[in-house]
């Protein structure tokens, strides 16, 4: 394993920090065999800084990994992503739970847990945590997930019993997943709309494998493992999330040994970069991204299904990835991307054929009458206004394609990139003909509710459909994945037969991690998740 | 010399005003709304954006939020973020010093060295190394600052490895580092980006310079001092510099608009914990509290910048004074 270089250009904390290079090689090798290669830094580079460090009213990427480090959850997801029943969890918080009916699960706590304060871990803060992620005057984001829970309740120090709303298989999921305990005895006394504001929320004490260190605002975030974490300490010494906004700056401090892990690296030129570097690698893991075009199927001509289909018929989806992403990319197979376990079932799809789009597109009345290459029906040239976000530099080289090819089948696509807030509020008002979307997806299938489902609030496009809802229920309803995979493959293939959206593109997402760093599995929904296992290579230096 | 400063002290305190005023009337009249959080990634419930914008006041007449964020301003109340959900006062408190530190830096460099460029070009006007400073202080003040601070941070820091890679300290420094070991790592950091602002700036003040300089080298007084004998380093230093330096002072004080400007990209494209990079994602997210705030600041910069301008060059040419 290579050891990545350390040049002089910066002080190097994590080698001062230990008394004499030596005494740790004599160390390691007295410890070899024994136990794990623990100790060292990792640096990870990201692009933003966290808002808060409190679960139900932080909102970005960041804070979320933070998050994830110092707060426990009652179980969590495996590597496999299955969110539809138990067996996709392991223990966190609880030690073991029970179904006690089809409404009630039943939770053991683990009886080592403790608060990184010393206090005792109970029920009382798993009851406390709902009611704070539910209360109005917290505004948390997330409480629409936790809305199938009816209620949590301490059956004693130990027990937490959880009842749900109605029947249905993730319910594990929902609890669990959504639901990071916090501290009642530090956080009761705060008021609700203020915890925000807290001076926890910048300071938190958690219950998880790590412990809050220190937050500098706009530069870094640092915790530490914490050695008495009831389910074994993590490998590595500390963390350090180092804001740098700028991706190429970013890079630039991975190749030059600042920095020894970006979640993802998206552009193609870094990608390269990065691969041929000998002290890093890429590893790859499945994007929950996937983007393409949403159509406003509230408006004429869009409300009309053949002219969707020949559209996205007209689409050479194959030629777009491999123009923007090259092998760093794949072609979805329809609203999904790889991270979900539905991806799993080979959708049928529209195929890329411009000689049916054009047949559709005449048999619907379009036609070129004037000779100006656009075609034209009633004297309606047929056109489509495309909004893109600035921000997005892929989704603006996509559209440019796809404004290419459409152009060869007689269709006019007029971009339009607008200001990221504008284009959120335009498109959240239904105030487009079609926007270029990039989703970033749930573990869960259950999810695409949010898109797809008649009248629900994220549905920007309009789509409507009893079929497709139908379809939906019957699928998220199913028991276990078996029995539900077809039930999703028939979902997807209903989308793609209705062609509400074209779906162009998911990158094969690839994080970039020093070769210094050892062990590294990443679970896609959130590739922190398992950073107790990594540890440094058994040749490199903390 | 009273009654100069009272004037110049007032007319600072209108484009304070002003630039509060403007900045709040385009913040509203942009398209978009107040964002929380990553807007594709995770939706508020509506119920729960009406009573945010309620308890931040937003649900008002514009006139009244106005009114309502003057008259808290001017009683030191700036607001909350909404995203970051701390007072605005603390944030700029936080961040305000580090742009301080990194403009103070390019200020003290660009002058230093646009100075110093300018005397070689004066003294040598006309020839070809006049020509050859003129065409290099032209090529960096035509390179985007955000375009030339990576390529600054490639050469020094990726290629040749002299200086740090981004950032203000090293990561992960320890908390019983010693003073003096954080001055020198946070110097570290400063090299590149104050002179990504400065090489900018050093061509501004060089061409300026020059044209002064040589204007005053042909001053009768400047063949006086030549004709008693004094030495050229005496003439240029001692009687052409001094005597030119007036629009080099005011271009000092009307600079402070364009380093801040520059520091929102060389801030981003260093990782520089700043208030540039503060405003700049304050507007990406319409943190209008936040906005107004860091316009505010900006206000308060560029009318002590132009104050101290002005008093400057009334105190080397009383003339200025009126």
């Amino acid at each position: 394993m290579d050891v990545a270089p350390l040049g002089p250009r910066s002080l190097d904390w994590r080698s001062v920090r230990q008394p004499s290079i030596a005494l740790t090689l004599l160390a390691l090798i007295a410890c070899a065999g024994d136990a794990p290669h623990r100790g060292g830094t990792m640096v990870i580079a990201t692009p933003g800084d966290a808002d808060v460090l409190l679960p139900p009213v932080a909102h970005n990427q960041t804070a979320s990994h933070v998050i994830e480090r110092l707060f426990p959850k009652l179980a969590d997801l495996t590597l496999a992503l299955n969110t539809v029943d138990d067996s996709g969890f392991a223990p966190v918080l609880a030690e073991r739970w029970a179904r006690r009916d089809s409404l009630t699960i039943a939770f053991t706590l683990d009886g080592r847990a403790r608060w990184q304060d010393g206090a005792p871990i109970t029920a009382d803060d798993v009851v406390f945590s709902l009611d704070v992620y539910r209360d109005t005057l917290t505004a948390s984001p997330y409480a629409p997930s936790l809305e199938p829970v009816a209620a949590i309740t301490a059956e004693n120090p130990r027990t937490v019993v959880v009842r749900f709303r109605r029947v249905y298989p993730e319910q594990l999921y929902d609890v669990a997943y959504h639901l990071y305990v916090m501290p009642r005895h530090l956080l009761d006394s705060v008021p609700r709309a203020r915890l925000a504001s807290s001076a926890f929320a910048r300071a938190p004490v958690g219950a998880g494998p790590w412990r809050f260190v220190r937050w500098t605002p706009g530069a870094e975030i640092v915790v530490e493992a914490d050695s008495t974490w009831f389910r074994g300490r993590p490998n590595l010494d500390r963390l350090v999330w180092r804001v740098l906004p700028d991706v190429s700056t970013a890079v630039t401090a991975l190749l030059g040994g600042e920095a020894d892990a970006l979640e993802v690296v998206l552009q193609r030129d870094d990608l390269e970069r990065v691969a041929t570097a000998p002290a890093l690698r890429l590893v790859p893991y499945a994007s929950p991204l996937m983007a393409g075009i949403l159509f406003n199927v509230r408006r004429p001509p869009w409300n009309d299904r053949a002219l969707r289909r020949a559209v996205a018929m007209a689409v050479d989806r194959e030629t777009i990835v491999r123009n923007l992403f090259g092998p760093y990319g794949e072609v979805p197979i329809g609203s999904t991307s790889r991270m979900q376990w539905i991806a799993g079932a080979p959708a049928r799809q529209l195929p890329f054929d411009t000689l049916a789009a054009r047949a559709a597109l005449d048999a619907l009345g379009w036609r070129d009458a004037n000779g100006d290459g656009i075609r034209e029906r009633g004297g309606r040239p047929l056109r489509l206004a495309l909004v893109v976000p600035t921000t997005s530099r892929a989704r603006q080289q996509a559209a440019q394609l796809v404004q290419d090819q459409l152009r060869r089948v007689g269709v006019e696509l007029r971009i339009q990139p607008l200001e990221f807030g504008v284009f959120d509020r335009r498109t959240a008002a239904g105030d487009f003909e079609a926007m270029f979307f990039s989703w970033t997806l749930d573990p869960s299938p259950v999810y695409l509710a949010h898109w797809w489902r008649s009248g629900a609030p994220d549905n920007r496009g309009g789509y409507a459909s009893p079929t497709f809802d139908s379809l939906f229920a019957d699928a998220a309803a199913a028991p276990t994945r078996a029995e539900a995979l077809p039930r999703w493959q028939r979902v997807l293939e209903h989308l793609n037969d209705e062609a509400p959206g074209v779906f162009i593109y998911s990158p094969r997402n690839h994080a970039a991690v020093a070769r210094r760093i050892d062990g590294v599995t990443i679970r896609p929904d959130s590739w922190l998740a398992m950073v107790a296992s990594w540890r440094l290579a058994a040749d490199a230096r903390p | 010399m009273t009654g100069f400063a009272v004037r110049r002290l007032g007319a600072a305190l209108v484009t304070v005003l002003a630039a509060v005023t403007v900045s709040f009337i385009l913040a509203h009249l942009a398209p978009g709304a107040p964002i929380v959080g990553d807007a594709e990634r995770l939706r508020a419930d509506p119920a729960v954006v009406a009573r945010l914008q309620a308890q931040f006041g937003l649900d008002r007449p514009l006139p009244e939020q106005y009114a309502r964020y003057v008259a808290n301003a001017a009683r030191g109340n700036l607001g909350e973020s909404f995203v970051l959900h701390r007072s605005v006062s603390s944030l700029l408190a936080e961040r305000l010093p580090n742009t301080l530190m990194l403009a103070g830096a390019a200020v003290a460099a660009s002058f230093g060295l646009g100075l110093a460029v300018a005397l070689l070009q004066a003294r040598a006007a006309g020839t070809w190394l006049d020509g050859l400073l003129g065409t290099a202080t032209l090529v960096f003040y035509s390179m985007p600052s955000f375009w030339l601070g990576l390529v600054l941070l490639i050469v020094f820091g990726q290629t040749l490895g002299w200086l740090p890679l981004g950032g203000m300290t090293a990561p992960g420094a320890p908390d019983d580092a010693s003073a003096a070991a954080r001055a020198l790592d946070v110097l570290r950091h400063l090299v590149l980006p104050a002179a990504t602002l400065a090489l900018v700036q050093t061509a501004v003040v060089a061409r300026y310079q020059r044209g002064a300089l040589v204007d005053t080298l042909g001053e009768p007084y400047i063949r006086a001092a030549r004709a008693r004998g004094l030495a050229e380093r005496v003439v240029l230093l001692r009687h052409a510099l001094r005597a030119s330096l007036a629009p080099a002072v005011t271009l000092a004080g009307t600079s402070v608009p364009a380093l801040l400007a520059g520091s929102v990209l060389v801030e981003t494209v260093f990782g520089w914990p700043g208030m540039g990079r503060l405003t700049h994602d304050a507007i990406q997210a319409r943190d209008y509290n936040l906005i107004f705030g860091a316009a505010l600041t900006a206000g308060v910069l560029v009318a002590l910048g132009n104050l101290a301008a002005d008093l400057a060059t009334a105190a080397l040419d009383p003339r200025h004074r009126k």
